[in-house]
């Protein structure tokens, strides 16, 4: 045999086997093997879990937690985070409903000024970290009460009502049977895992992640990467408040408090490491898909929420702990 | 950029002390000494003055001596902080002149009211007062004794040579500031209110900080605090002897801390994850167990945070003592300065041969200890202890410890910043209502305030940049 | 460059931070969404039980036609065993688990009803709507809820009417046609005349007084402050409200703006109006600890066992709420009689056991009693 050949024989056998093993046992391999198994436990405990209608309906009220968590994902893969989410999407609510109300715009406009207005905000963001150089936590720790505060300020309290029926359109209503929300999740979900798998957008990231001075050197505009995802974080918070307002009919200024630890779980759930460097935004979606099956699960078969809680805290550590022992494993370390 | 090479800190010399033997002559004069003496009067001069002065307008004046306590607590924060950090001299002597000036301020429109109204009042002060009125002035001449150290040439930048000195100005500027704008903020009282009724957050910031200082974070805090308070209660009412209900939640919150540390060091999962974990646990747990049930009915020796040694409330004391202990084991043991290895450079810090694993056991059990002494702060300050964790803790704990200066990248910041901090916040909520700022813009303004305190260290380091 | 624009940023935040409304007293919020108020007629009387009938027949002048909404094919279970789920606004607070303690008593007397307590962890809409969500999906017989939010809870209790299942608020309503009964602990404006009663009769009828809250969008404490505020106009003009301060449900944090209130108004402060069973103990707490006893009178809503230290002290003089034992108890007998075809539409009262009859007001909300006035010689014997 040449030598060729001989190299040619010790590769890995790139056949179906083992594309199908390496698939399985990525993280978000391990992640999905965790989320059925718990999925089929639950279903043998109640007949009305996996149903259509109900399945339908966990991917409604999961959408907001499901949009934030995208560009979520890219920030934290690229080592930051972002805590100012859930202000956001309350502020977005608020300036939905006040400019609606207060200021008489017409309805659709005062959509596009909530959204343009949790973007702006998502900009500031990000402004602050590239450009002064604010540690993220630290930034969107002071916007996190500084958001809130506005939304707070700008609606004194009072809430928006009586929206007319198109508006719930979007929160309440279907579109071919499934969700309109559902739809715009998915939509999302496929344009930005794409971006972040295959285009040089998605490299750039991870390799902002990685190393973020060695990205710089190598010739990347990592600043305006950054700014791009902490604007779109803020675009998604916005999204997410007009929809979340949708659903409920009303506008209050503590909407989505508190939101900004189930997106952070599902993310690390998902297989993104909080050190930046690794995740995609499908382990992300199984985070999300996971969570929120599991409360709906566990809440059907009888368990009352505040047992729900300790049951979802323990599987956060247990997944992280069985993915991190198995990519050991699988690294030979 | 490669980091400066620190090298060890000198031993601490006699004079660093100076502005701790101060400040600890102030506030003992202060607490000790009678002001007037007229016995007949049954009555220091204090109340006398306090008597009189409630006839007409609340005066700043009455009020304003109540500051003396508290300029002696700032000047004895830094001239601990000074033992610490020696390079700061300059700076330390810059504040404590601007705390004495304070003090000499007020003493000035109290002299000046008086000559106006009753010249006879003057005579009467005491020796005491004159002693406060010197010492005063002495903290300003302190600029201009000769410092024990060579130092670098006098720079008025040096004033902002840490994140502390910026905190601790805005604070006397704050409590200046709001104390003009409303003379009642300045009361004795309400001063010791705001500084009391929050010490516990900055207990619970030490451990939080020593934690961040590593490069880790607990959002579990909040929780935790909860549970160990519940736990503290029902055992003293089910008969345990009070000193028992105070240190049982110190070891249970050891022991949570252990469990984390052991899932952070040894299992390797981000602290972050384990913290967001055990929050949803530790509320699950706590909520099942009390089924909202609040505890009620402890002995009047529980109550901690309701003694009063020496006038002082005790929250206080506990903060303060806590904070200085910390520091200098932070500042001179090997573990204190391994932590801020491993948060600076983690390599560096396995390199040079320390325990990486049984550093970080360490850290979280002091968290978790610490996390036990707030929640015993925390759970002897009313008669009655809620079923459900304090709201938002964590948020504030950690929002403390990041504005103190410690950098949640690892390896820089001291505890006293972040007990500066804690006070400085919560300084800034009450502030707030004192100046009637619209009840809706309240949250508003905090941010906005911790934004600027963020954004003046941020500045201030890159000026600093070589 | 980037470093001057950076300081002219924080400049400009600063000048925003001064520029924001200080000083805007007016700016004071008076209660809720500026829905109408109905004050009582001004005057004290003696025993406050009395006050609620005479209350109840002005009210009755023209009764209300029912506005709730119906459960549509509900399944007749008239006798039958029957499966409940109670939802209020969150778990972990000792009033709800007094009105869960109500709830199992009727349970327990009536026999075929079983009743479970789910509920969020944290006071939020979102949360309790997936945990009524889920329950519909289970398929229970009929849902009882208190509200965090009316406007949002409706389209997740309508769903639940259009399956079958019937509907019972207590506590905090939701829209009325997203339920077909509400069981009403007290009427807000029976709230306020109690409160602001109690707070003239200890210090006079120009006594100065600030608030502690939950917060501004809770939609009862925003009622009856406002209800509070035109009883007090219309009968004590002389009352001056100074502040109102919120304290989420957080028992330190409602010390310290009780603290904040007393250290701020001083001797101006004749009286603190607590609107939360957290923010009432815990107010009487900061007074008490300021020694400040005789000087400032604290009313508000709390339970019974939270008082007993400072009514039994003499700190404080009354404590006003109605019995959430009893509310709870009234909720699971309303939905037994609706079941059981008993209690319909039009009807004007229904019997709740060992509350006898209960009036129907206010077109479909059903009244449990008047406030009651928790003092000194009556304290001691409830427990909860």
């Amino acid at each position: 045999m040449t030598t060729m050949d001989k190299i040619k024989s010790t590769d890995a056998p790139m056949n179906l086997a083992y594309r199908l093993r390496s698939l399985l046992f990525s993280q978000e391999g391990v992640l999905f093997i965790i989320m059925i198994v718990s999925v089929l436990f639950l279903a043998t405990r109640t007949d009305k879990f996996l149903t259509v209608s109900n399945l339908l309906q966990q991917g409604r009220f999961m959408t907001e937690v499901g949009l934030i968590a995208i560009p979520m994902t890219y920030i934290i893969i690229t080592g930051g985070i972002d805590l100012s989410v859930g202000s956001i999407l309350g502020l977005t609510a608020i300036i939905l409903g006040w400019t609606w109300q207060e200021l008489s715009f017409p309805l659709e406009l005062a959509i596009i000024t909530g959204i343009i207005a949790g973007t702006i905000a998502g900009f500031i963001n990000g402004f602050f970290i590239v450009r002064v150089k604010v540690p993220p936590l630290i930034m969107t720790l002071a916007t996190l009460a500084l958001y809130r505060g506005l939304a707070e300020g700008i609606s004194e309290a009072k809430s928006a009502r009586g929206y007319p029926e198109w508006f719930f359109q979007l929160g309440q209503g279907d579109f071919l049977g499934v969700p309109t929300q559902l739809w715009l999740l998915i939509v999302a979900v496929i344009i930005f895992a794409i971006i972040l798998a295959r285009t040089q957008t998605g490299r750039a990231l991870y390799a902002i992640g990685n190393n973020e001075t060695g990205a710089r050197f190598s010739g990347l505009t990592v600043d305006r990467y950054l700014l791009f995802i902490y604007t779109l974080s803020g675009f998604m918070s916005g999204l997410a408040g007009y929809i979340f307002v949708s659903r409920v009919s009303t506008t209050r200024s503590d909407m989505g408090t508190g939101i900004e630890l189930d997106v952070i779980a599902a993310v690390v759930l998902g297989g993104t490491s909080i050190f930046g460097g690794t995740g995609s935004v499908i382990g992300t979606m199984i985070g999300v898909v996971l969570i929120q099956l599991l409360k709906n699960g566990l809440a059907l078969t009888g368990v009352t929420s505040d047992a729900t809680i300790i049951v979802i805290g323990s599987v956060l550590i247990f997944a992280i702990l069985v993915n991190n022992f198995i990519q050991n494993r699988r690294l030979g370390m | 950029m490669i980091a400066k090479q620190k090298a060890l800190p000198a031993r601490p010399k006699p004079i660093h002390f100076l502005g701790i033997i101060l400040a600890a002559a102030l506030l003992s004069a202060y607490l000790f000494l009678p002001f007037a003496n007229q016995p007949e009067l049954g009555a220091s001069t204090i109340a006398m003055i306090t008597e009189s002065k409630k006839a007409n307008e609340l005066g700043i004046f009455t009020n304003g001596l109540a500051l003396i306590p508290f300029a002696s607590l700032g000047i004895f924060l830094l001239g601990m902080w000074n033992v610490i950090m020696p390079k700061a001299s300059r700076a330390i002597s810059l504040m404590m002149s601007v705390s004495g000036l304070l003090v000499i301020a007020y003493f000035i429109n109290f002299i000046k009211d008086y000559a106006e109204e009753e010249a006879t009042y003057i005579s009467q002060m005491g020796i005491g007062f004159w002693i406060i009125l010197i010492v005063s002035i002495l903290t300003i001449l302190q600029i201009l004794i000769p410092r024990g150290i060579t130092e670098a040439r006098y720079r008025i930048t040096k004033l902002y040579g840490n994140q502390e000195s910026i905190i601790v100005f805005g604070l006397l500027l704050l409590i200046f500031v709001i104390g003009v704008a409303n003379p009642r903020f300045l009361q004795e009282r309400n001063l010791s209110d705001i500084l009391s009724g929050n010490a516990y957050i900055a207990v619970a910031a030490l451990g939080m900080s020593m934690v961040i200082i590593t490069g880790n974070i607990d959002i579990s805090v909040g929780s935790l605090v909860g549970l160990l308070a519940v736990i503290s209660g029902r055992l003293v009412v089910a008969g345990l002897p009070t000193p028992m209900a105070w240190l049982i939640p110190l070891i249970v919150g050891g022991l949570f801390g252990a469990f984390i540390g052991f899932l952070v060091a040894y299992l390797k999962i981000p602290s972050i994850v384990v913290t967001l974990g055990m929050l949803s646990i530790i509320k699950g747990i706590l909520i099942i167990w009390t089924n909202g049930e609040r505890v009620t009915g402890m002995p009047e020796d529980y109550f901690l945070s309701q003694f009063r040694p020496l006038g002082i409330p005790m929250p206080i004391i506990i903060m303060v003592v806590l904070t200085i202990i910390v520091a200098l084991w932070m500042k001179y043991s090997r573990t204190g300065r391994a932590f801020y290895a491993l948060g600076g450079n983690a390599d560096a810090a396995r390199l040079s041969g320390l325990s990486q694993k049984r550093l970080l056991m360490t850290v979280f059990i002091l968290n978790g200890v610490f996390v036990g002494i707030a929640s015993v702060m925390y759970s002897t300050q009313f008669n009655i202890i809620q079923a459900t964790p304090p709201p938002g803790l964590e948020l504030s704990v950690i929002t403390a410890s990041v504005v103190g200066g410690v950098s949640i990248l690892g390896g820089t910041g001291t505890v006293v910043g972040s007990t500066l901090a804690t006070l400085l916040l919560n300084f800034i909520r009450s502030a707030m209502i004192f100046i009637n700022v619209s009840p809706f813009w309240l949250k508003a303004v905090q941010g906005l305030l911790i934004l600027f305190t963020v954004l003046a260290d941020l500045i201030r380091r890159r000026r600093q940049r070589l | 460059m980037r470093k001057t624009f950076a300081i002219t940023l924080v400049l400009g935040l600063l000048v925003a931070l001064f520029s924001v409304p200080t000083g805007a007293q007016d700016d004071r919020w008076d209660g809720s969404d500026d829905l109408e108020t109905n004050p009582l007629a001004c005057g004290m009387e003696e025993m406050m039980e009395e006050d609620a009938e005479e209350g109840d027949e002005e009210e009755m002048m023209e009764p209300m036609e029912y506005d709730g909404g119906s459960a549509t094919d509900a399944p007749d279970m008239a006798g039958q065993d029957i499966v409940l789920v109670d939802v209020p606004k969150l778990v972990g607070i000792g009033y709800f688990a007094a009105t869960t303690q109500g709830q199992q008593e009727a349970a327990e007397e009536l026999g075929n009803v079983t009743v479970t307590t789910d509920a969020p962890t944290e006071a939020n809409i979102d949360d309790q709507i997936q945990v009524i969500d889920s329950y519909i999906t289970q398929g229970v017989d009929g849902i009882l809820f208190a509200a965090n939010d009316p406007v949002a809870i409706a389209p997740v209790l309508r769903t639940a009417l259009e399956s079958g299942i019937h509907v019972v608020g207590y506590d905090a309503n939701s829209e009325p046609d997203a339920r077909e009964w509400f069981v009403n602990q007290a009427e807000f404006n029976g709230i306020g005349k109690a409160m602001i009663d109690s707070l003239v009769d200890q210090m006079g009828e120009d006594a100065s007084f600030g608030i502690v809250t939950s917060t501004f969008t809770t939609p009862n404490q925003a009622r009856w402050i406002s209800e509070m505020w035109a009883y007090a106009s219309d009968c004590y003009p002389d009352l001056e409200w100074l502040e109102t301060l919120e304290a989420q449900e957080d028992a330190v944090l409602s010390f310290q703006q009780a603290q904040t209130l007393i250290n701020k108004y001083g001797e101006d402060l004749d009286g603190i109006v607590a609107m939360t069973s957290v923010a009432t103990p815990n107010s009487a707490d900061a007074v008490q600890q300021a020694g400040l006893c005789e000087d400032i009178a604290v009313v508000g809503l709390a339970t019974p066992n939270d008082m007993k230290p400072y009514v039994n002290d003499g700190c404080v003089r009354d404590a006003i709420l109605w019995n959430p034992v009893d509310l709870g108890y009234a909720a699971v007998y309303v939905m037994r009689a609706i079941i059981d075809g008993e209690f319909a539409p039009g009807d004007t009262s229904v019997m709740a056991g060992k509350l006898g009859e209960l009036q129907v007001v206010n077109g479909s909300e059903v009244l449990l009693g008047a406030p009651f006035v928790f003092n000194a010689e009556n304290i001691n014997d409830f427990d909860f």
